[in-house]
C-alpha cells in the first residue's frame, strides 16, 4: 500500500467524505466488474457496488493496514455478490428477462439476431457460473474476469497459490462441459 | 493427444495465464508447436475468457457511477453515528487506535485538573440569609423582635429586655 493510498484510507476513518469519493473513483470499476461477473445483471451489480461501499466506509476503521487495501476491497466485493446470490436463489431465481430491454436499447449497432444470440448465451454462463462452487467461482471470476494474478488471487482468497491453481483448473473444466456447443472444449486434460 | 500432454497440462494454463517462467515457456512453446490438442485446448481457454469478460467490458463502459455515489454518500450520512470514543479519537486525529500515545498527556492533565479544581468546587461557602423584621412590640419591661428568612423559611424571635436609659416610643 502506497504512503498516498494510506493517507487517503487515513482520512476515510475520519470521515472525510472527499477522500471516500476518490477511493470509491478508483475502485468502483474493479467492484462492478467482480459483481457483474458474478451475478451477470446489471442493476443488481449496481446495487452490489453501493453496499460493498456503503459497507467499505462504515468498517474502515477496522482497516489496519495488515494486507493491501486492494485485497480487502475484492475479498468484500467477492463475499457481498456471492452473498447476494445466494439470498436470491434463497427468495427468487433472477430474471435475466429484466435485462433484455436494456441489451436490446444499448446495443443500436447490434442487429436483433446477434442481441438475441448474446442474451442466450450470457444466460447460460449465468447459469453455468451459478453451478461451481462459490471458491471456484471466486477465483474464475478475479482470473477471468478481472486479470488478477496468482498471487493477488491467493491473497484475495486468504489461500496459497497451489490452492488458486487448483480451483481456476476445475472450474474452468466445469465451465467448458457446462458450456460445451457454446465454448469449444479443449483436448483432455 | 501426445504422451507429453498430461505433463504439460498444468503448465499449459500458467502458460496461459502468464505465469510461467521463462524455461516452462520455452518448454510450452515447444510443446504447443506440434501438438494439435493443446493448441485446441489453448483455444477452448481464450473463448471461455472471452466470453465471461466480453460482457463485462461491455457494461462496465456503458454505466454511469454517479448516482450511485449519491446513495452512496446519503446511506453513510444516515448510517453513521459516531461513538463518543470514536468522536474523540478523531478530534485527536487518530487514524489508528492508539498509535499515536497523546491521549496519555491528555488524560494526565484532565486528571490533574480535576484534582486542584474539585476541593475548590466542592468547598461549602456560607450562605447569607436574608432576614427581615417583621414584628417588633414594645413593653415596659420586655421588647420582642421577630425575624424570618425568606429563603430557609425560619422564624426568629428575639426577646429582650428593656433598658432603662432607653427611652420608651
Amino acid at each position: 500500500m502506497g504512503h498516498e493510498e494510506a493517507d487517503l484510507i487515513s482520512r476515510c476513518q475520519m470521515g472525510d467524505q472527499a477522500a471516500m469519493k476518490e477511493i470509491f473513483d478508483e475502485y468502483r470499476d474493479k467492484v462492478y466488474r467482480v459483481a457483474y461477473g458474478v451475478v451477470r445483471h446489471r442493476e443488481e451489480a449496481m446495487d452490489i457496488v453501493q453496499e460493498v461501499f456503503v459497507k467499505l466506509f462504515l468498517t474502515i476503521g477496522n482497516f489496519k493496514g495488515k494486507s493491501s487495501f486492494y485485497t480487502y476491497v475484492y475479498r468484500t466485493a467477492m463475499n457481498t455478490a456471492i452473498d447476494h446470490v445466494r439470498k436470491l436463489k434463497k427468495s427468487t431465481s433472477l430474471s435475466f428477462e429484466d435485462d433484455a430491454e436494456r441489451y436490446l436499447s444499448d446495443g443500436p449497432e447490434k442487429r436483433p439476431d446477434q442481441v438475441a444470440m448474446d442474451k442466450e448465451l450470457e444466460e447460460k454462463v449465468k447459469g453455468a457460473l451459478a453451478k461451481l462452487p462459490d471458491d471456484q467461482r471466486a477465483a474464475i471470476i478475479f482470473r477471468e474476469v478481472e486479470g488478477l494474478s496468482y498471487q493477488e488471487m491467493a491473497k484475495a482468497m486468504d489461500c496459497s497459490m497451489g490452492t488458486v491453481m487448483s480451483r481456476l483448473h476445475y472450474g474452468r473444466k466445469k465451465l467448458q462441459q457446462l458450456l460445451r456447443g457454446y465454448v469449444k472444449e479443449g483436448g483432455k486434460t | 493427444m501426445k504422451d507429453s500432454c498430461s505433463s504439460i497440462s498444468r503448465l499449459l494454463e500458467k502458460y496461459f495465464d502468464r505465469e510461467t517462467t521463462v524455461d516452462e515457456r520455452n518448454l510450452v512453446q515447444d510443446h504447443l508447436r506440434q501438438c494439435a490438442a493443446c493448441q485446441a485446448q489453448l483455444k477452448s481457454m481464450e473463448e471461455l475468457r472471452a466470453t465471461l469478460r466480453s460482457p463485462v467490458d461491455e457494461a462496465v463502459k456503458e454505466e454511469t457511477f454517479a448516482w450511485v455515489w449519491q446513495k452512496i454518500e446519503r446511506e453513510i450520512q444516515t448510517r453513521e453515528k459516531p461513538s463518543w470514543q470514536e468522536s474523540i479519537r478523531a478530534w485527536f486525529g487518530l487514524s489508528f487506535p492508539f498509535r499515536r500515545r497523546v491521549w496519555i498527556p491528555a488524560v494526565a492533565a484532565a486528571l490533574l485538573i480535576v484534582a486542584i479544581g474539585s476541593p475548590l468546587l466542592f468547598k461549602e461557602t456560607p450562605s447569607q440569609t436574608e432576614l427581615s423584621i417583621v414584628e417588633y412590640v414594645q413593653s415596659d419591661t420586655n421588647n420582642v423582635m421577630v425575624f424570618e428568612s425568606e429563603k430557609e423559611n425560619v422564624a426568629i424571635i428575639w426577646l429582650f429586655e428593656a433598658t432603662e436609659g432607653e427611652p420608651s416610643t
